[in-house]
């Protein structure tokens, strides 16, 4: 089976920790970033297609970024993980591009099965 | 809405007073100045009030100047009764603070107009304050939520993970109730970031948004 690997973006080094620990847990090789900036980065020079987003970054933010990435990466499942949810609406994360949405403090498993999801859809979209 | 009336005339007082108790207004009555004064700097003190002038004790004028050096967040509005209309003397009670005047003697009509004046003016105060108290919850809240969320999300992930590893059942229990804890924590931030309404609710002496009703 293909190596699967997530990236997930949060400016707190302590999220980015536990969130390695959960997905590498599962067997997923992950990628983190503490910016939008870095995440380009990291994208350019790794092949990923799975992705979570912190929306409250420094720089440029979470929405923004999906934003840019959306037009070059129409296929790739990219989800938001957000701290303040009034801040970023629904309909402006939707409207970036994101797949789905959760509200922090989030449950490890629930991003496990979106991870999951993810890379059953991009499984179903290639055998087209 | 309460009204707060000074007249020292009795009969004066009584036909104001059921006037106003036809039109609706909950009244409170004054015999003088002071009597005024006091019942003014009361908590649950009436933001409207129809002073006479001439009082004992203390004048209509002299209540003005004092509401007027208090710090309320919904000024009194304050209409001044009296049988003096010269130029001179509009302007003084003016200047003393009240908001309006009416000449004695008045036309019923007249007077419930102006004090309607008054209504407006302190419901649109009132909606004004209300809305200022909301900006700031609202930028409270999201401060809370955006600082509190970033640690659960720290706790209640690894509090998860360490659930995977855990063969111990005493500790395990204890871990499961953390992160039940910080679950709970985790609704009362969501609750906080959907507040849309300044409400509240008495929490011993004072009183506290409710969250509740105020994310409804």
């Amino acid at each position: 089976m293909a190596e699967k690997k997530v990236l997930v973006v949060d400016d707190e080094v302590a999220i980015l920790k536990m969130f390695k620990k959960a997905f590498s847990s599962k067997g997923y090789t992950v990628r983190s970033a503490e910016s939008a900036e870095e995440a380009l980065e990291v994208l350019k020079q790794d092949s990923i297609h799975v992705m979570f987003l912190d929306l409250n970054l420094p720089g440029m933010n979470g929405v923004e970024l999906c934003r840019q990435l959306r037009e070059k990466r129409p296929i790739d499942i990219i989800y938001a993980v957000t701290g303040y949810t009034s801040l970023f609406e629904l309909a402006e994360c939707r409207g970036a591009g994101f797949d789905d949405y959760f509200h922090k403090p989030v449950e490890v498993k629930e991003l496990l099965n979106a991870a999951q999801d993810a890379f059953e859809k991009i499984e179903r979209w290639k055998k087209r | 809405m309460r009204i707060l009336i000074a007249e020292d005339d009795f009969t004066s007082r009584r036909l104001l007073k059921a006037v106003l108790a036809k039109w609706g207004y909950d009244v409170v009555s004054a015999r003088d100045g002071h009597e005024a004064w006091e019942k003014l700097q009361s908590v649950e003190a009436p933001k409207l009030a129809v002073l006479d002038w001439m009082m004992p004790k203390m004048d209509g004028i002299e209540v003005c100047y004092r509401i007027r050096q208090m710090e309320k967040t919904i000024p009194t509005y304050i209409i001044l009764l009296t049988a003096r209309d010269g130029k001179k003397d509009i302007v003084r009670g003016l200047e003393a603070g009240a908001d309006d005047y009416i000449a004695k003697p008045f036309d019923n009509n007249e007077l419930r107009a102006r004090i309607n004046v008054g209504r407006r003016i302190v419901e649109l105060q009132a909606a004004l304050v209300e809305k200022e108290k909301l900006q700031g919850v609202i930028e409270m809240a999201g401060a809370v939520c955006h600082e509190l969320n970033q640690p659960m999300q720290v706790i209640l992930g690894l509090s998860e993970l360490f659930l995977d590893d855990l063969d111990d059942n005493h500790i395990k229990d204890d871990i499961k109730e953390i992160n039940a804890q910080v679950k709970r924590l985790g609704r009362i931030t969501k609750k906080l970031s959907g507040v849309t309404k300044y409400k509240t609710k008495d929490y011993l002496t004072s009183k506290i948004i409710d969250l509740d009703k105020a994310a409804e």
